[in-house]
Formats: C-alpha cells, sequence, structure tokens
C-alpha cells in the first residue's frame, strides 16, 4: 500500500531524516515509534504530500507521489485520511459541519447522505448527537474523536494517526487505543500511527518501526521490538533517561 | 554595514518574489478552480459590512475638519465658497481612498492575517489540504476577491459622507452660501477625480488582501508568530498603500489628465 524509499528531508538547516525506507501492507496497523524530535511527524506529513521531500520517494497505492503538484494530489489525499495530533478543526463550523465539510468537498449534494454519513461516524467514535456542538466547546479526547470522525467519513481506504493520544489522560488514551483498533477491523484500512506511547504501539500494531537520527532503526512486530536486547530499543521502552537524581 | 544593507535587500527581493508566486496562484485558481461563492459572500461581510463604522467616521469626520481647515485659510483670502470644491477635489484624489485603505488595512488585513495565520498553526491548513482542498481557492480567492469588490464601494462611500459633512460644517455651521458651495463643488470636481478614487480604491485592496494572506500563511508557530502576523499585515499594508499613493497619482494623472 505505501513504500518509502529512501526518504531525506531537510529543514532549515536540520536534516530530520537520512534515507527512511519504510513498507507498510494493505490492511495492516504500522506504528512509528521514536522520540520527541526524531522525524515521525515529518514522515507521516510526506505520506499525504504535505512535506515534499529533499531526496527519496514516496509511493501510495502503485502511485509515486513525491512529485506531484499539490493540485494533483486530490486523488491520493481521497484514498489517505489524516487524524492531526490537535485535531485540526475547523474552528468556524460546528461538529457537524466538520464532518460534511469532506463529503461536501467530494462533491456530495444529497443533505440527507450527508446527514446519515455524518451521524453514522459520529456513532463510530461514540459520540452520537453531538453534530452542533462547537469545537472550543470540546474536550481534548473528544476533539481527537471529531477529528478521527472526520477522517473516516469519507471511507478512506488508508488513515494516518499523528500522536493520537498525545495531552491525554490514561483512561481517554485507551479509549482512543481500542478505538484505532477498532476501527481498523470495522473498516478494513491500512493505519499508520505515529506516537512515543509505548501503551498506544503495544495496543494497535501490527509492524512497528523505530525512528533513530533520522532512520529506520527497527522493523517488525510487537514481539519482536519487545526481544530485542538493544539499549537504544529498551531504554525507550522502557523510559529510561540513564539520568540520575 | 554593507553586507547588512544586502541582507535587507535580499528579504525584500525574497518578499516581493512570495508576494508575486501568491498573486499568480491566486490569479491561476480563479481560472482554474470553481469560485466559492458562500466564502465570497461571507468575507464580502467581513470586509464591507463590518468595516461600516470605521468608514463612516473616517469619512464624515475627515469632510468636516478638512471643511474647517480649509475654511479658515480661505475666509482670510476671500475664497470661502471655494472651500467645498477643494475639499471635494481631496476627498476624491487623496484622504478618501488613503484613509479608507489604512483603516480597512489595521481592521480587515488584521483580521485576515490573524485568522490565516491561527489556522495555518493549529494543523487547519493542512486539515484542509489533507481534504484536497487547496489553501488558496479556500482562504485567499474569497478574500482578495472581497476585498478588491468591497474596496471601491467602501471608498465611494467614504467620500461622498466626507462631501456630506463637509456640506453641513460649511453651509450649517460656517456660514458658506449653499448654492455656491454647490456650484464650485460641480464646477471642479469631474469624472477622472472619481476614477482616480475608484482605482486608488481597487489597488489598495490588492494590496491589504495579498500582503494580509502571506502574513496569515506565513505565520509562525507559537503565540508570538500568530501574535505578529497582524501587526506585520497592518505594518506592511499600511506603509504599502502610502508609498503606492505616491506612484500612482503619477501615473492616474497620466492617465487622466485634466479635462478627460
Amino acid at each position: 500500500m505505501i513504500s518509502i524509499r529512501q526518504l531525506t528531508k531537510t529543514l532549515g538547516s536540520q536534516t530530520v531524516l537520512r534515507g527512511v525506507d519504510l513498507e507498510i501492507e494493505k490492511g495492516q496497523t504500522c506504528v512509528i515509534l521514536g522520540r520527541s524530535g526524531s522525524g515521525k511527524s515529518v514522515l507521516l506529513k510526506h505520506l499525504i504530500g504535505l512535506f515534499q521531500p529533499t531526496s527519496g520517494e514516496v509511493w501510495v497505492e502503485g502511485e509515486e507521489i513525491t512529485h506531484l503538484p499539490e493540485r494533483r494530489l486530490g486523488g491520493i489525499r481521497k484514498k489517505v485520511g489524516m487524524l492531526f495530533q490537535s485535531g485540526a478543526l475547523f474552528d468556524s463550523m460546528n461538529v457537524g459541519e466538520n464532518l460534511a465539510f469532506p463529503l461536501r468537498e467530494a462533491g456530495l449534494k444529497n443533505e440527507r447522505e450527508i446527514r446519515d454519513r455524518v451521524a453514522e461516524a459520529l456513532e463510530m467514535v461514540d459520540l452520537a448527537g453531538e453534530e452542533k456542538k462547537m469545537p472550543e466547546k470540546l474536550s481534548g479526547g473528544m476533539r481527537k474523536r471529531v477529528g478521527l470522525a472526520r477522517t473516516i467519513v469519507g471511507r478512506p481506504e488508508c488513515i494516518l494517526y499523528d500522536e493520537p493520544t498525545t495531552g491525554l489522560d490514561p483512561i481517554a488514551t485507551d479509549s482512543i487505543n481500542h478505538l484505532i483498533r477498532r476501527l481498523q477491523k470495522r473498516l478494513l484500512v491500512t493505519s499508520v500511527v505515529v506516537t512515543h506511547d509505548m501503551k498506544t504501539a503495544f495496543t494497535t500494531a501490527d509492524q512497528v518501526a523505530f525512528l533513530h537520527e533520522g532512520r529506520i532503526y527497527f522493523h517488525g512486530t510487537v514481539d519482536a521490538l519487545r526481544a530485542v536486547p538493544d539499549p537504544v530499543i529498551t531504554d525507550f521502552i522502557e523510559g529510561r533517561s540513564g539520568d540520575v537524581s | 554595514m554593507v553586507t547588512a544593507l544586502g541582507r535587507i535587500a535580499l528579504s525584500l527581493i525574497q518578499y516581493l518574489g512570495e508576494l508575486a508566486v501568491l498573486a499568480y496562484e491566486t490569479c491561476l485558481a480563479m481560472v482554474i478552480a470553481p469560485i466559492r461563492w458562500r466564502l465570497l459572500a461571507r468575507q464580502i461581510v467581513e470586509v464591507g459590512w463590518r468595516s461600516q463604522l470605521v468608514v463612516i467616521v473616517t469619512g464624515m469626520f475627515t469632510g468636516a475638519v478638512l471643511t474647517a481647515q480649509t475654511y479658515f485659510q480661505f475666509a482670510s483670502l476671500g475664497m470661502k465658497s471655494a472651500t467645498g470644491s477643494v475639499v471635494a477635489v481631496a476627498l476624491f484624489r487623496e484622504l478618501g481612498p488613503t484613509l479608507t485603505g489604512l483603516m480597512v488595512a489595521g481592521r480587515v488585513g488584521a483580521a485576515i492575517a490573524a485568522e490565516i495565520g491561527t489556522m495555518k498553526v493549529t494543523e487547519q491548513i493542512d486539515a484542509l489540504r489533507s481534504h484536497a482542498v487547496h489553501p488558496i481557492d479556500y482562504l485567499v480567492v474569497p478574500r482578495v476577491l472581497a476585498l478588491v469588490l468591497s474596496m471601491p464601494l467602501l471608498v465611494a462611500q467614504s467620500v461622498g459622507l466626507g462631501i456630506i459633512s463637509s456640506y453641513f460644517t460649511g453651509v450649517h455651521l460656517l456660514g458658506i452660501s449653499g448654492p455656491f458651495f454647490l456650484s464650485n463643488l460641480y464646477s471642479y470636481v469631474g469624472p477622472r477625480d472619481i476614477k482616480m478614487a475608484l482605482c486608488k480604491a481597487f489597488c489598495f485592496g490588492v494590496v491589504i488582501a495579498f500582503v494580509s494572506c502571506h502574513q496569515g500563511l506565513n505565520a509562525k508557530e507559537g503565540a508570538v508568530g500568530v501574535g505578529r502576523a497582524p501587526t506585520e499585515a497592518v505594518v506592511i499594508s499600511s506603509l504599502v498603500i502610502l508609498i503606492a499613493n505616491f506612484f500612482l497619482t503619477f501615473l492616474l494623472n497620466m492617465l487622466f489628465p485634466y479635462g478627460s
């Protein structure tokens, strides 16, 4: 479904990604782990063409998207949805209008069908009947759920999650983790989850890719990750900084 | 010193280049992408309707103050009845477009830069793009069109109110003869003055729209970045309006020579 080949990205004077290679199979959930500032979100945004790489290629569904101009990325962006770290809800619209937005932009005119699909997406994220609420009235967890509902309402084949549980309390985190898993089973989508939360990784992942110093340091299953004796990975999993107090 | 000047020159060239690219992409979007009429109508309300207070106050008090100042100077020369025509020509050619432009830059330009800047740092612009919506089509085109359509109307309104307030100040407060006031006004104000006012209004609308959208789209992360975008939009728009006004005055006097 997604193939990343020798992806390099330089932002200003800093090289964030240094030749990333990664294959993500259709229908799988791949979790990209790494420390804060390791370039996970930058990598994720390349998969939908929000960033242009310095060099390297990104292939989605057999199409090379790296050098497509903005106006020709529409086809890929209808297949690949993205949940942003902050939810990125349009704050001039209520929840219902936020969810109807991608449908209207895709050319859907039938208001009844739009209403039904909005209600269905909200029901999937356990927020049925919240159409009239404005984004500023929502908690952090609810904003992420609404953001997720807006992502799935267009029925994408692949969902990209950028730090879906960052800033949430443990209960909300667990709820979002199970929601990701449930949606993956129900919609049979390919998922790419960027996180530094090990619980999210262990709950949602089929495959784990560990990003370290701009490269994929490890790629394999969750069990294989747990079994690796490498201190770079074990310190990350166990949250050991090496500092002493 | 030379290095610093060179750096400033390069920054200016880069800035002008970015504005030119934004203008090109906006013009292209107007041709190849459908116009979003609902967003355009909403922006016309924002630009035109919500600017009414500042435009009314600016137009009326500029006309009134200019009338009083002109009257006090002209009275000693025995030219009281010429006050109306001088005020009207000044309003049409300079004060109406320039002051309205500055007021709209302050109110609308700041709002545009703040709104787009906030959308940028909260990833709403990335969210638009992820739904296959080009930010230029959705955010820039409606604002540019709204400003280009609204500014000439706002300037016409400001000048009209300025002349009305000038009449009341001159005739009812300062005792200028009403028929003389109007007669001189009709004699000295012609279509070229109206054309100059509308051309300047159009150009200032373009300046405010592109400068403000550019500042918003290039807002830096964080509260400081978002806070700086509207401030810079207002400062740059105001400076460009004042400088452009000088060159437009020469250009428009060539395009619309006396008697046209």
